[in-house]
């Protein structure tokens, strides 16, 4: 008891830290100066109609060269931690399936692959994104594993996927240094057409790497996970 | 130049290509992650060398092609380059060190490895505050990674722990950041710079959650629970990459976001820093497992490097100089350490005892140990003494005193810990056995710190003068430790009359005479090694230390050479006095006492220092402010070596168990060093006072005190060697008392009992010593009779004991004679009552020497002894002739020792005639009284001679017990307990006051520190309930005032 | 009322979403459940982030049909702090994923889900 009114009182004290910060906020009327930038010249420079990606790949792209490198570690350290030895004797317990459950699988699964596809190479068009569409792509995976969940995910297909679309990434970035004005430099590439699927430059190549990379990891540490399951 | 963007793409190509080679062979990935990181290094270091050598230019490097604001940036500049080399060259080291771990454990462990230090590397060189959490996150979650190694349950709960703590720490940031990406509008770190948040309602707020989280990334106390599980969960190699690596980044991140704060932000940083400095180090105390224990030890340096950063505003420009010392030595030497742990794999920390079946391996971690303590010639004893200076000078009194306390505790457990490396018991351990992957990264640490250690002496002006000849004369010693002791010991006997023939002609005064006794002295002693056999592995290069360390102090012009030389000869002398038996207590006390002492001399240069530019040793009669207290202070610091009374308790175990010869140097020579800092101290600054209350007539008593206390303590010993020690300590109070009188005389007699002191103390350290190699035991109950077996020593201790004595009419008769005409001269007379009562007491004491030894019955058990051998003799009996040659022609030791006194005490000094010496009170002919009392022994020696006919002869056993047997037969011994009666009158005297009293205070310490270290309870919700109310209380304490961060 | 607009909402939203999270994180005993006052936190700052970047009456930033070309910048809101908070989600479902790994193999080497049976290392 005593233990947790101390910590009723430090949550307290966070509280007020908190209020003191955001006491003065009371909305924005405006943009700042930063992001005026990215929404009036973000079209021209980068040519990519949305500026959330214009943002999360162009002018911020080590962010996101960061963040992919996260989920990449994350997927390593888990496939790591969870790698089943080879040769452990491995009783699992599977809980059977239901026949709608398989049966929609077989239907929905190509289908969301093929949305998750969609999402991340519309990417600098519509909402969504590499990470978006990568996350769609991985829970396909997951339906197709709650659906059949014996099945045995290839390993080296999703580490072939993960490294091909890492490494090409990073090129895609020296290429910006070697051809073009800096590291992930969106010009590598022409602008194409603003608003059109072959425009923002390197962009859409980029989210495709990304999109492939992030469903890869997702799909490891999901299919890693999922062979943990049930170990007596 | 190859640009440091191409750190980011090699490792993270590397990262991603090594996913194909997950089946194939594990060489070859490793190499291929290891030419990564070769890779990575040598970017970092070539931009070292050309912000170094060729006036290059701070860069910047815009990604994406545009300019921050609007994209990612980064920076390389000199700080930069200098942090990316220090850590991709540990990254590289700790590659190198996990080669088995990394390449058994598969390809992830490597692409987490290399991705860890490109995080590290990115966040160093970003100049946006979002890339720096991500880049951090990076950096943690790959930790995180790292820590699971093993797979063990207790690495997974670590790392689970650390998870959750980090996890919270950066969420803490991320709503910093995002709240100044509000009230700044921009993310790039100049902007944010530009706009002085702090003045903003809620920016200030938002600054310090960035500003605490980055913090608390950085492990402060106590909210650091979590990364010492860490530390002691964690494969070493792990350790040592999280504890260097990942410390380094983070003292440069906070460097980085500081402008950010402004000056406000000094002031929390400063308290947590010297908070964690403190309770770090103080809980580090009651650790005894050894990777914990660094990890205490690395937090308290981290601490120490916040303090550091905090006092910014003080120190100046000379922050970075100190600052950068105190994290390369560090970085380098906690590496070491947790390297050097894995190899030795004892969880304890007295299972490194086994660490010296390899005498190589116990160097380097000796090498690391001092290198964290501040030793020379480390960066962080330059850092140190810099900061010291400048803190003292900015008046940081408190700062200072505070830093220095922190220090000392972490000496303390750490020379414990070295303590159990070189003296525990090691029979039954397990072995560990050295490969080359594991070595060679510690050696490489070791060499950098020597090699960063003489390039930051060229840094600062003054240290460009230091004497590293006598050093390189070690290094030489070390290397050809191999060969037999005979050439060794002739080459360091020729080494230092070498250097005392090059060094003779610039010597005058006060140098002169300690530079001959410490030299001479040395060489004298020296002789006795011939008579060791054998190669006396590592014996001479800490002889040699403890000689440099002397020379340096005769040498030294500045505060800086004296301070150095003083740790010099501190660390040879540590070593040498650890070389005895039994001697892993007393040398760690000796330590603990030197390193204060030095601490508080170290403080008191700093004070002297002030308002003066220059560090020559003159400032000492020049000082501006705190005169009494900087007296005071390095007082006490020459008297932890003089050992005066309340300072003692190291000496006489520390004397007594040291080897035979060694005694001699570290009672007879070593103790003068203390003498000689007294007398600079006191020639420089003059009389002292505290208002009233004259400091001299204080030390007058404490002299006094400290020769009753000690020779009455040597009375009552039964063991020869520790008597000789405790007459040590009752001695040089005679001679702290000479000096304390500030008259021609009273120096005289002080610095003529030095030199007596030195002679005799030589004389019976190797006589005894000699005794005591034959008859296998100290104790002197279990001797007699020895007379007629070792009559060459009889004569030694004859002689010695009649100088101690101070009874004519040999040469200690002189020195007390004007030792009393000077205390008449002055009028002090209760401490002179004192000093007189303590020479009565001496007669005691020696008359056991010879009595109990020599005289008597020889036991059975040593019929066989032989007379000691011929080099133990030799020296001894030079040193005989002298004190019969200064005896029989005092003036031929008295008038050059006037000499040196006469430019500062003129008045009052003896009057020569010949060889008749007149006072204001009297007259001594040395001369003649030596004729005299010839002619008395004579006569007596005649009439003995004639009357032993008389003698019966009686076999040794025809006493009997009359049937019973004592149960302890040596208790009825005639010379066990000899002066029980005395003993019984006044030996409430020398009960154990002082040794209790510090034994007390070092268990009152350590039982708060287990108090305190409770809170760190392993569970992982109590580590972030400790995060959270972290950041309260300094949120409280930042804006509760009107301070407003 | 007139005052708590939107992102006023939210923001408070978020906020107690963060102490929420941290209050579970710290009380409950349950390896899993501490995960989950994890994620609650982490998605509170999630929503404290896009609160931030609202601006009054405007729409998403993406240029389509809805939006004025030639007046992009008076009429979407700040695009940065939702790049942010994408990157700040893929992070906590990076550390999100490793904390329950972890969880897992604690579980499969003592059986327990109890935080309190994890305390070998102390002091």
């Amino acid at each position: 008891m005593v233990k947790n009114s101390l910590i009723f009182i430090v949550l307290i004290g966070f509280a007020v830290l908190l209020a003191d910060l955001f006491v003065g906020f009371n909305g924005n009327t405006d943009l700042n100066t930063l992001a005026n930038h990215y929404a009036v010249s973000g079209p021209e420079e980068v040519g990519s109609a949305n500026l959330v990606t214009a943002v999360v790949v162009t002018y911020r792209g080590l962010d996101t060269l960061g963040e992919v490198t996260i989920l990449f570690l994350a997927a390593a350290i888990v496939s790591f931690l969870l790698k089943v030895e080879a040769g452990a004797s491995r009783n699992r317990k599977l809980r059977s399936t239901s026949e709608i459950l398989d049966t929609a699988s077989k239907i929905l699964v190509p289908v969301i692959f093929l949305f998750g596809i969609y999402v991340f190479i519309n990417g600098h068009l519509s909402p969504g994104g590499g990470f978006q569409g990568g996350a769609i792509i991985a829970s396909g995976l997951v339906l197709m594993l709650l659906a059949q969940p014996a099945k045995e995910v290839g390993h080296k297909l999703i580490t072939l996927v993960e490294s091909i679309s890492g490494i090409s990434f990073v090129l895609i970035g020296v290429a910006g240094v070697l051809f073009a004005a800096g590291f992930l430099d969106n010009k590598l590439l022409s602008l194409g057409k603003f608003g059109t699927i072959f425009s923002a430059g390197v962009i859409p190549v980029i989210y495709i790497f990304v999109g492939l990379k992030v469903g890869a990891e997702l799909s490891g540490i999901i299919t890693n996970l999922q062979e943990n399951q049930n170990e007596a | 130049m190859v640009g440091p963007i191409y750190i980011i793409a090699i490792a993270l190509g590397t990262a991603f290509s090594l996913g194909f080679f997950k089946k194939a062979n594990s060489n070859f990935s490793f190499a291929f992650m290891l030419f990564a990181m070769a890779f990575m290094t040598f970017i970092s270091g070539q931009w070292l060398y050309a912000f170094l050598t060729q006036q290059q230019e701070t860069i910047q490097i815009f990604t994406a092609g545009f300019k921050p604001p609007f994209s990612i940036s980064l920076q390389m500049g000199l700080h930069e380059s200098v942090f990316l080399s220090l850590i991709n060259i540990i990254g590289l080291l700790a590659a190198i060190y996990l080669y088995d771990q990394l390449r058994e454990k598969g390809v992830q462990m490597m692409m987490i490895f290399v991705l860890l230090f490109m995080g590290l590397n990115v966040v160093i060189m970003t100049r946006d505050i979002f890339n720096l959490f991500v880049f951090l996150e990076i950096a943690s979650i790959a930790t995180a990674g790292l820590i699971i190694l093993d797979k063990s349950i207790n690495a997974t709960s670590a790392g689970f722990k650390y998870i959750i703590a980090t996890a919270i720490i950066s969420g803490i940031l991320l709503i910093g950041i995002i709240a100044i990406y509000y009230f700044a509008g921009s993310l790039f770190i100049n902007d944010i710079i530009k706009l002085n948040l702090i003045y903003v309602k809620g920016g200030a707020v938002a600054v310090f959650l960035v500003l605490i989280a980055i913090i608390l990334e950085l492990k402060p106390f106590p909210a650091n629970g979590w990364a010492l599980d860490v530390y002691e969960a964690a494969h070493p190699g792990i350790g040592a990459v999280i504890s260097a690596a990942s410390a380094s980044a983070g003292i440069f991140v906070l460097a980085k976001i500081l402008p950010i704060v402004g000056d406000p932000g000094y002031y929390i940083i400063g308290l947590i820093g010297i908070i964690t400095f403190l309770g770090s180090n103080l809980l580090g105390l009651k650790q005894d497992k050894a990777n914990r224990l660094l990890g205490y030890s690395s937090i308290g340096q981290i601490g120490l490097l916040l303090t550091i950063i905090g006092l910014t505003p003080y120190l100046g420009d000379k922050t970075l100089f100190i600052a950068f010392g105190v994290l390369i030595s560090h970085a380098l030497a906690k590496a070491g350490l947790f390297w050097l742990a894995g190899i030795i794999n004892s969880e304890q920390i007295k299972g490194w005892a086994a660490i010296r079946r390899n005498p190589h391996l116990l160097v380097l971690m000796g090498t690391f140990i001092f290198a964290l303590v501040g030793f020379p010639p480390f960066p962080s004893f330059f850092a140190k003494w810099e900061l010291i200076m400048q803190l003292a000078n900015n008046d940081k009194i408190l700062w200072l005193a505070l830093i220095l306390i922190g220090s000392f505790i972490e000496g303390i457990y750490l020379f414990r810990w070295f303590g159990y490396a070189i003296k525990g018991e090691n029979e039954d351990l397990p072995e560990f056995k050295i490969q080359w992957n594991k070595i060679i990264p510690v050696i490489v640490s070791a060499l950098g710190l020597y090699a960063i250690g003489y390039y930051y002496s060229t840094l600062t002006g003054l240290a460009a003068n230091l004497n590293y000849i006598p050093l390189l004369f070690i290094i030489f010693l070390y290397a050809i430790d191999f060969l037999p002791v005979y050439i060794k010991n002739t080459i360091s006997i020729a080494g230092i009359g070498y250097y005392l023939y090059i060094t003779f002609p610039d010597l005058e005064e006060f140098r002169l005479i300690f530079a001959l006794i410490f030299l001479v002295g040395g060489i004298i002693i020296l002789l006795a090694g011939y008579a060791k056999k054998g190669r006396r592995s590592g014996f001479y290069p800490l002889v040699m230390m403890m000689f440099a360390g002397l020379i340096g102090l005769i040498e030294a012009n500045t505060t800086l050479e004296f301070f150095f030389a003083w740790e010099i000869m501190t660390i040879g002398s540590y070593f040498l006095i650890i070389r005895g038996k039994k001697s892993m207590t007393h040398a760690l006390s000796y330590m603990l006492f030197s390193v204060g002492g030095a601490y508080l001399i170290l403080a008191g240069f700093g004070l002297a220092h002030i308002g003066q530019s220059s560090y020559s040793l003159d400032i000492l009669a020049n000082v501006q402010s705190y005169a009494p207290i900087i007296f005071t202070l390095l007082a006490i610091g020459f008297m932890t070596k003089t050992a005066s009374i309340g300072l003692h308790i190291w000496l006489p175990g520390a004397h007594a168990e040291a080897e035979s010869d060694v005694s001699p140097m570290v009672s007879a020579i070593l103790l003068k060093a203390g003498v000689f800092g007294l007398i600079v101290l006191m020639l420089k600054m003059g009389a002292q006072s505290f208002g009233s209350f004259d400091i001299y007539y204080a030390l007058a008593w404490i002299g006094a005190i400290t020769a009753v206390m000690g020779n009455m303590m040597a009375a009552f010993q039964e063991d020869a060697k520790r008597l000789l020690a405790y007459s040590s300590i009752g001695f040089l109070g005679y001679a702290l008392f000479g000096l304390a009188l500030m008259s021609h005389l009273g120096w005289l007699a002080a610095v003529s009992l030095s030199v007596v002191h030195f002679m005799f103390k030589t004389l019976l350290f190797l006589a005894i010593g000699g005794v005591v190699m034959r008859v296998k035991t100290k104790e002197m109950y279990k001797m007699g009779g020895l007379i007629k077996k070792m009559p060459f020593t009889f004569i030694s201790v004859l002689m010695g004991i009649i100088v101690i004595a101070g009874v004519p009419p040999l040469t200690g008769f002189g020195g007390k004679w004007i030792l009393y005409n000077a205390v008449l001269e002055k009028g002090w007379f209760l401490p002179a009552g004192a000093i007189f009562f303590a020479g009565i007491i001496a007669f005691l004491y020696c008359f056991r020497l010879i009595h109990a030894i020599f005289l008597g019955q020889l036991k059975d058990e040593h019929r066989e002894v032989k007379e000691a051998p011929f080099w133990m003799l030799l020296p001894q009996y030079i040193i005989l002739a002298v004190i019969m040659l200064f005896s029989a022609i005092p003036n031929s030791l008295l008038k050059p020792i006037g000499e040196a006194i006469m430019p500062y005490f003129s008045e009052g000094a003896l009057e020569w005639q010949g060889n008749l010496a007149i006072s204001n009170f009297g007259y001594w002919n040395g001369e003649l009284i030596m004729y005299i009392v010839g002619g008395i022994f004579v006569v007596v020696f005649g009439w003995l001679w004639f009357m032993n006919r008389n003698a019966q002869e009686v076999k040794q056993f025809n006493i009997g017990y009359s049937a019973e047997r004592p149960s302890l037969p040596e208790t009825t011994h005639f010379a066990y307990n000899f002066f029980a009666p005395y003993k019984k009158a006044l030996g409430f005297l020398v009960s154990p006051i002082i040794s209790d009293f510090w034994e007390a205070v070092s268990e009152g310490i350590h039982a708060i520190a287990d108090k305190i270290r409770r809170i760190y309870d392993g569970n992982a919700q109590t580590y972030v309930l400790h995060i959270i109310a972290f950041i309260v209380i300094f949120y409280l304490i930042a804006f509760g005032g009107s301070y407003g961060i | 009322m007139e005052n708590l607009n939107l992102e006023i909402i939210t923001l408070i939203t978020g906020i107690i979403l963060v102490l929420i999270g941290i209050w579970g994180l710290l009380t409950q005993k349950n390896l899993i459940k501490i995960v989950i006052g994890f994620t609650l936190f982490n998605t509170g700052i999630h929503i404290i982030m896009v609160s931030i970047g609202y601006v009054k009456n405007r729409t998403a930033p993406i240029i389509d049909q809805s939006v004025n070309i030639n007046d992009v910048g008076n009429s979407v809101v700040d695009p940065v702090p939702q790049a942010l908070v994408l990157t700040a989600i893929v992070i906590g479902l990076g550390v999100t994923a490793l904390m329950l790994t972890y969880v897992l193999k604690m579980y499969q080497k003592r059986k327990s889900l109890e935080i309190n049976n994890y305390n070998d290392l102390k002091w």
